[in-house]
């Protein structure tokens, strides 16, 4: 076991690292100041965004509306992934259908959503949920398909079938791959939200609007700080909530293939 | 004579491989009786795993039927526990968890299944391990959960497909003499799959050796000798030679059987 003091050393190395090279370029003039503003004057604007609350108001509206489309994803996602490994007719009807529509970047649907959801929230979060609801579906249906025979007999012999065996049996039993397909999921769904918000013409507030609206001010500054954002949150959605799901129970379990 | 608990009518079992048709089964009656510890052996291949799925009800036969208590048996049920080869347990519970699934979906409070679960987890010497995960624990070990679990929830009949066929030469012995301590105390209706005759005589008190594909009941040996029995015995040697002599001719006819497939 490693003492926490060393590993967090070892996380921030690296973006300490990439901070100080960047930092260096600019102030050895190989990039201008206007173009790349360097690392320095980020964290000063960074501080003011965050003092006079703008920061908190873009991510807060981000995070409210990633919160309901990626809660519809999962719910959903797990019923028809379910569902259709349940029923093979089914299945073989409509796997095609899925993986298809898998290959579909989600930004790609926001056009046509702008016409039939209108330019606000309603079109960011159709598209959230987009994001997250074909990843999730696609690897629970995996994931049940795969459960391991043996364990199905063992519960149905005990008396256990219908919605039980679902809930005590399939579900855990196909986990690891349910949380492949929310991870997934949850990428997918907050690259769909920077679109959705670039893109839906009545949303004021978001993480990704904020990018968007320093174009018209030439703003690199703030722009630089979005992607930031965005870049950290995505990684904190899977890595810190997402992974700690995954420490807490298939690997707790042992169902991870040991490296 | 004990009554028989499962009666096996001339049952066959055929399985669709693609275009192929695979005759596993070849009309078997066969009756179990209760409280016997009942040994089904034969050649690799020979139907004896498949007669024991359709004992549990997670196989249906193709023709014939099979009674439990008088009772045509539709599908799996708590009547019957079944220990599995490769254990099967749900490795999201701890042993206890997985020893109290059976109580818990049939009947049993919280409070007394634990108390039930705590007893059987006991008797397999698992004591001290309630709280561990699965993975954390040996072959052995897993199996004896596979085995509280089964008993548990007091089934009529233990059904077990080759349940120390995945362990070490050594452990084997061990959970050998453990089962029939076991037996010793519950008395319960056991139907045992095995390829190994060594085994076999070590259980049983009725060995069951089936022909090759397809398979049939080609003899049936009693084995009247006092538990815990000695390997090495001169009795123990003499029913062993009747099981094998049974067993070769069925050996021989399924290997040239798979030289033919090749």
């Amino acid at each position: 076991m490693k003492s926490n003091h060393s590993s967090v050393i070892e996380f921030l190395f690296p973006f300490l690292t990439v901070a100080a090279l960047w930092e260096l370029t600019v102030r050895l003039h190989l990039v201008g100041m206007e173009m790349l503003p360097p690392p320095s004057l980020l964290i000063s604007k960074l501080w003011t965004l965050t003092v006079r609350g703008v920061l908190l108001h873009h991510l807060g509206s981000s995070l409210y509306r990633l919160t309901i489309g990626y809660v519809l994803a999962v719910g959903l996602g797990i019923a028809v992934g379910a569902l259709l490994a349940s029923r093979r007719t089914l299945r073989e009807m409509f796997a095609p259908v899925l993986s298809m529509l898998i290959s579909v970047p989600t930004i790609a649907w926001v056009p046509v959503l702008l016409i039939t959801m209108g330019l606000g929230d309603r079109t960011v979060v159709t598209a959230i949920f987009l994001g997250g609801f074909f990843a999730i579906t696609y690897n629970t249906m995996r994931g049940i398909e795969m459960v391991n025979p043996g364990q199905l007999n063992a519960a149905r012999i005990m008396g256990v079938g219908g919605w039980r065996l679902f809930v005590e049996v399939l579900l855990p039993a196909s986990l690891v791959s349910i949380i492949t397909g929310l991870r997934l999921g949850i990428g997918y769904s907050w690259r769909a939200l920077v679109g959705g918000e670039m893109l839906s013409a009545l949303v004021e507030w978001g993480i990704g609007k904020m990018v968007y609206q320093a174009r018209f001010w030439n703003d690199v500054l703030v722009m630089l700080i979005g992607l930031l954002i965005i870049g950290f949150s995505g990684f904190l959605l899977d890595r810190v909530l997402l992974k700690w799901l995954e420490q807490e129970t298939v690997e707790k379990w042992g169902m991870l293939a040991k490296r | 004579m004990s009554k028989a608990i499962i009666e096996i009518q001339d049952v066959h079992k055929i399985f669709d491989q693609g275009a192929a048709q695979v005759e596993a089964l070849g009309g078997v009656s066969l009756d179990i009786r209760e409280e016997e510890f009942t040994v089904l052996i034969g050649p690799s291949g020979c139907g004896k795993s498949t007669l024991l799925y359709l004992m549990a009800g997670f196989e249906q036969p193709t023709a014939g039927r099979i009674l439990l208590d008088g009772v045509e048996i539709a599908g799996p049920g708590p009547d019957r526990g079944f220990v599995f080869q490769d254990y099967a347990l749900f490795p999201w519970k701890t042993v206890l968890g997985n020893v109290m699934f059976g109580l818990v979906h049939n009947g049993w409070s919280k409070q007394e299944a634990r108390e039930v679960a705590r007893e059987y987890i006991n008797l397999v010497h698992l004591s001290g391990f309630e709280n561990a995960y699965p993975h954390t624990l040996s072959g052995g070990m897993k199996q004896r959960v596979g085995i509280a679990r089964a008993l548990a929830y007091n089934p009529k009949v233990l059904l077990m497909d080759e349940p120390f066929g995945a362990l070490d030469a050594q452990t084997r012995k061990h959970m050998q003499r453990e089962l029939v301590d076991i037996w010793d105390k519950t008395h319960k209706t056991v139907v045992f799959v095995t390829h190994s005759v060594i085994e076999a005589v070590f259980l049983a008190d009725r060995i069951v050796v089936m022909t090759a594909r397809p398979g049939t009941v080609k003899g049936i040996v009693n084995v009247d000798l006092s538990r815990p029995r000695d390997y090495t015995g001169e009795d123990y040697l003499t029913v062993r030679k009747q099981v094998l002599d049974l067993l070769e001719e069925e050996v021989e006819k399924e290997i040239r059987l798979q030289e033919k497939a090749i």
